[in-house]
């Protein structure tokens, strides 16, 4: 598959503001709607969702509330991917080329999601309408498109026909063609998978994969700071997904080891520090213990494995991720005249919800001890912020 | 002139001092000019977009433009003192006055070069400053004057090629007819 040729270069400290200038103050401008920690303190001390309440209409989700009569958790999520989606859109009729391809590739790991979910949906036979509810905003395709997608079956046929007549005009029909090709000559066209419960699981991570890469090549082929700070970022996501997805093969019928090499490599992304030594050595490991000891060999990961497995409870491994993440996106803001900014900038905002909605939830279900729990967003008292100021 | 050029020193010096005053003079304006609009292009942007979201920010960071204009206004007011000192003459290549003009018009191109590059870069300087400035005064107001302090740095490079072009063309003057 071949990557889309940026239209354009990004521009260096010198060029940059000619296209893109006005966009990226947009975005760095948006950065001051974050809640801070002052906020986060008087959320976490609330009693009820009415007190919650109070506490957002001081901070910048105010007017996305406005909608709302009551506050739940859901309806706090609803409003602020609402909020989050129409800045985006703002802000991606104010970009031109490549900052707008840079844009679209963040989206389509959303329209991939939404796609997976209608499949998904499909197959247990829920109302499409209800399923339209649930897609996620920044990856909506057309109306008549998005409804034809349940009607297909779960069979390679179904799966070419979906690709034919729905698929191929969307962003994401590229990443169907390639998993179908790969399907098809892996398979057979005849053979009945064994995988039939978690092949929707399966197509999700291969898209995922095919979208990882591509966002990585065209990252790349932009050169400058976007392709130093995006292209990192982008390779410690691919690793994470290897690891999510090898941790989450034990136990399933992926774990064989017939499987393991055929089925659950090809879903390691050929991008990231973990390709092609580590991913060959994952492709083998049976149990966690093997994972952990392929996992030492590379530094940046035995820290967070070793989270995973000293910890009983206190933290997953995905808070481990989560909080790395972090560290990382915001320290894309750090630098001017790149493209990251745009990237972290909806990472962070999706983790500022995700923290909202745990915080509701806890309140609601009057948890309090584990409210602090959550990765919070540009804190001051972060540790590695902390340790640099000492 | 009356006798064919035969080698290159010829050639060149059979080039009239005028065009020589005159191409420093376009030098001196034209690409500061260049500087100055390139530094407020990149300042602009981000000032325009940063304001969106922080309105108060928008006058005191006019001053980045403003710093960014002076670096034009520079090599206006040494393109008027250079094409103050040039004067319409008519002498006998080999002459001494044509010598005389001669280095009147090498040195006028010079200041011209000198004051027309750091202009270039000081405006490029001040404009891509000026834009951190902007976006960081939107989040942080206290960080407003610190960086000032570095725009005024940047802004004395042009400072410079206009005291340089000044003392090189001290002694340029054209002898009239």
């Amino acid at each position: 598959m071949a990557t889309i040729h940026p239209k354009a270069g990004t521009g260096d400290i010198c060029s940059f503001n000619i296209q893109h200038g006005f966009a990226e103050a947009l975005i760095r401008g948006m950065r001051s709607s974050f809640l801070v920690d002052p906020d986060y303190h008087h959320l976490t001390q609330c009693e009820t969702l009415d007190d919650v309440r109070l506490n957002l209409t001081e901070t910048d989700y105010s007017e996305a509330l406005e909608d709302y009569n009551s506050l739940t958790p859901n309806t706090l999520q609803k409003a602020a991917v609402e909020k989050l989606v129409t800045e985006f859109q703002y802000l991606r009729t104010q970009t031109v080329e490549p900052l707008s391809t840079f844009l679209d590739f963040i989206t389509y790991e959303y329209m991939i999601e939404n796609v997976m979910l209608l499949l998904k949906g499909a197959l247990s036979g829920r109302d499409i309408n209800e399923l339209l509810e649930q897609c996620h905003p920044l990856g909506m395709f057309k109306e008549s498109t998005m409804r034809s997608i349940p009607t297909f079956d779960n069979t390679s046929k179904g799966y070419s026909d979906l690709y034919q007549t729905v698929l191929v005009d969307t962003p994401v029909g590229p990443y169907f063609a390639q998993f179908l090709k790969e399907s098809a000559a892996h398979r057979g066209s005849d053979s009945r998978n064994v995988l039939e419960e978690v092949e929707i699981e399966i197509i999700k991570s291969s898209l995922i994969k095919f979208w990882i890469e591509d966002f990585y090549n065209f990252a790349m082929s932009l050169g400058g700071d976007t392709a130093a700070i995006m292209g990192e970022i982008l390779r410690v996501r691919a690793d994470t997904n290897a690891i999510n997805i090898t941790l989450n093969s034990f136990g399933t019928p992926l774990n064989e080891p017939a499987m393991r090499i055929s089925d659950r490599k090809r879903l390691y992304p050929a991008v990231g520090h973990l390709y092609p030594a580590g991913t060959t050595m994952l492709a083998d490991v049976s149990d966690e213990e093997e994972l952990g000891r392929v996992l030492e060999l590379f530094p940046q990961y035995s820290a967070i494995w070793s989270i995973h497995s000293s910890g009983n409870g206190e933290k997953s491994i995905d808070d481990a991720f989560y909080e790395r993440d972090v560290q990382m996106l915001e320290l894309a803001f750090e630098s001017q005249f790149h493209f990251a900014v745009f990237y972290a900038y909806v990472k962070l905002k999706e983790q500022e919800i995700r923290n909202l909605v745990w915080i509701t939830e806890c309140i609601l279900q009057q948890q309090k001890d584990e409210i602090g729990k959550f990765v919070q967003v540009f804190s001051q008292h972060t540790p590695w912020r902390e340790s640099k100021r000492r | 002139m009356t006798t064919m050029p035969t080698t290159y020193s010829d050639l060149f010096y059979g080039i009239s001092p005028y065009s020589w005053a005159y191409t420093g003079v376009g030098l001196a304006l034209g690409t500061s000019i260049v500087g100055a609009a390139w530094g407020i292009f990149i300042t602009g942007a981000s000032l325009l977009g940063a304001s969106v979201k922080a309105p108060r920010i928008r006058s005191k960071n006019l001053i980045s433009v403003i710093f960014c204009e002076a670096v034009a206004i520079y090599g206006v007011i040494i393109a008027i003192i250079l094409q103050g000192k040039i004067s319409e003459s008519h002498f006998a290549p080999g002459s001494a006055e044509y010598a005389k003009n001669a280095f009147s018009a090498y040195s006028i191109f010079w200041s011209g070069i000198s004051v027309g590059l750091s202009n270039l870069v000081c405006g490029i300087c001040v404009g891509i400053t000026g834009s951190g400035c902007a976006l960081s005064d939107a989040q942080t107001p206290e960080t407003f004057v610190k960086i000032l302090v570095i725009e005024i740095f940047g802004s004395a490079l042009g400072l410079f090629g206009v005291i340089v072009a000044i003392i090189q063309s001290g002694d340029a003057s054209f002898i009239k007819n």
